[in-house]
């Protein structure tokens, strides 16, 4: 049996993983600059519920996001930013400002009830 | 992990194991690219590579020189990395038992992320890493020599058929652990687990003598798998320097191999998977608590591994024993039964596997990692800094730059792909008839594009 090259199968993998760099080079970029405004989110609790629970929300780098938090008992939110972030809100309702600085996923969890409320994609 | 100042309550325990923000999703650009160079180079390895097997064990490899060789097989050597894996170990036994059960107790960022990420890129650069420092390891040998007896006779033989089956399960308490346990970041339930991993050991080591640990000891059996890909070998008792992919078409097939590296594949991409959005809102529409949804899910994802590769490496056109062999020139390859298949094409998935665990936890262990190192100089979270790291800052470079993240973990898939294509096909030829020699491996080459297009489509945020 004729042995075939073996020196042909390298070269086209080079070519092939530089394509893949290439499509990735021009699809790269993403919004950039200018003042951001802010992202405003209604948070509502009520006994063992949360509305929203597991909303997906974009988000820019040092956009601030207002959780206007309406509730029917005190509790906590944890952001799970790097580092991670806490928010403690009362009875009644509450505007906090919470800010990613950093590109990512972050989950906003109700540490009260153990539920996603948000998964912030961050870019 | 916030203020180390805040005192005794526990700080920011997440639903599921450790971390804070996660990657974001890769393009789907860069998604649809990988793919394709996937498959384009599937195919091209079919139709275009060798067609004789060259990964075969009588395959010459460069010895190590003698003097490296002396010093790694020096007794001075073997103690010194027992003694320093001994002494690591007691350290985190202090934070283990007596540190608080706060998050930023460093036991949890050892365990989770600087063993069970770390051993990966430790292995893959310098071989079987855990075997040479496991402390259950050393603790046996220790026993073994204060009673007078010898640490790799047992009471029993081991017997063969149990395979790598006792690490399989181990591999998957730990995912369990890790993935579904909802007390994973709590310091009891690590406590539990690592007690019962002991014990596990040790009454093992006793009764079956060492082979007990090196087939059922989880993390060393996950080491030494990764060390396959690594450039370290051995050939007639010397230590020698070859080819990744030569090194792992040595790898031994034993009963509960596919076992080892379905759990492993699984469960990771179940990690993936588990916090997407999808996931989280067909759990609350189906109403059954997270654990029993996590746990069926984390099983499911490792049967749909183990069923596929099985369903695919049996469809590989092998001779079977009634067939007539065609040249009667001693040139057809031996007769293979077609069950022992999935066990002879096992090794191949694991570059794939490496490939997919990099991609998945690459930041994790760059950025967690971090965390980790800087948490170990205070075990008892009091402010100490015993290490001298503990007033070090994290870079989040990795996460600033999240383009390049995504290259790195494509072409992190991408390469285990090829070399899992390259793998598969030099096993296949040695084992196919000449004129199965293409159709025959469209079922691997198949079962081999799926898993990568199902680890990008997850690693994409699987939307």
């Amino acid at each position: 049996m004729p042995r075939r090259p073996r020196s042909w199968a390298i070269p086209l993998v080079v070519v092939a993983l530089l394509l893949v760099l290439g499509a990735c080079g021009s699809g790269g970029g993403g919004s950039t600059g200018g003042a951001r405004s802010p992202k405003t989110v209604d948070v509502t609790f009520e006994g063992q519920s949360v509305d929203p629970t597991n909303a997906q929300v974009q988000l820019s780098v040092g956009q601030p996001l207002v959780l206007h938090i309406t509730a029917d008992a005190a509790g906590e939110i944890h952001v799970h930013s790097s580092p991670e972030q806490q928010v403690e809100y009362a009875a009644g309702t509450t505007d906090k400002t919470i800010t990613i600085t950093q590109p990512g996923v972050v989950d906003v969890e109700s540490h009260t009830l153990d539920k996603l409320i948000l998964q912030l994609e961050v870019h | 992990m916030t203020s180390r100042t805040d005192g005794a309550v526990p700080l920011f325990v997440p639903m599921h194991g450790l971390g804070g923000a996660k990657d974001l999703p890769i393009p789907l650009g860069l998604a649809v690219g990988a793919a394709t160079v996937a498959l384009v180079v599937s195919f091209a390895v079919l139709a275009l590579a060798w067609r004789e097997p060259r990964y075969l064990p009588t395959r010459r490899a460069r010895p190590v020189p003698v003097r490296v060789e002396t010093m790694v097989r020096s007794p001075g050597f073997s103690w010194t990395l027992r003694g320093l894996g001994l002494l690591v170990t007691a350290y985190l036994v202090w934070a283990l038992v007596w540190g608080p059960d706060l998050v930023n107790n460093p036991v949890l960022g050892t365990f989770y992320v600087l063993v069970w990420v770390g051993l990966v890129p430790a292995s893959l650069l310098l071989g079987p890493v855990v075997r040479t420092v496991s402390p259950v390891r050393t603790i046996n040998l220790l026993l073994a020599r204060a009673t007078g007896g010898r640490a790799e006779v047992g009471l029993v033989r081991y017997p063969e058929r149990l395979g790598y089956w006792p690490a399989a399960l181990g591999l998957f308490a730990f995912a369990w652990q890790e993935l579904v346990n909802p007390q994973s970041a709590y310091l009891g339930s690590v406590r539990l687990w690592l007690a019962a991993y002991l014990a596990a050991m040790l009454v093992g080591a006793a009764v079956f003598g060492e082979v007990w640990l090196a087939r059922a000891d989880p993390f060393e059996v996950y080491s030494s798998l990764v060390a396959r890909l690594s450039p370290w070998g051995e050939q007639d008792g010397r230590l020698v320097l070859r080819s990744p992919l030569a090194n792992l078409a040595k790898t031994v097939v034993r009963p509960g191999l596919l076992a080892v590296i379905a759990v492993l594949f699984g469960s990771t991409a179940f990690d993936t998977f588990k916090d997407t959005v999808r996931w989280l809102t067909l759990m609350a529409r189906m109403g059954a608590g997270p654990t029993l949804t996590d746990t069926v899910g984390l099983l499911g994802f490792c049967l749909v591994v183990a069923g596929t590769f099985t369903a695919a490496a049996m469809s590989t056109g092998v001779r079977s024993a009634d067939e007539e062999p065609r040249g009667g020139d001693g040139t057809d390859p031996p007769v293979v039964r077609r069950t022992a298949l999935p066990g002879l094409l096992a090794h191949s998935v694991v570059p794939i596997i490496v490939g997919y665990i990099t991609a998945h936890y690459l930041s994790y262990l760059v950025e967690q990692g971090q965390t980790t190192l800087i948490q170990l100089s205070d075990p008892m979270v009091r402010g100490d800094n015993l290490l001298g790291t503990a007033d070090w800052t994290v870079s989040y470079w990795l996460s600033f730059h999240p383009t390049l993240l995504a290259v790195l973990k494509v072409l992190a898939v991408v390469l285990g792909h090829i070399a899992g294509v390259v793998a598969a096909h030099d096993r296949a030829i040695s084992l196919l008839p000449a004129r199965h020699r293409v159709l025959g491996q469209l079922g691997m080459l198949a079962v081999m594009v799926a898993y990568t297009a199902t680890g990008l489509y997850l690693l994409m945020g699987g939307f």
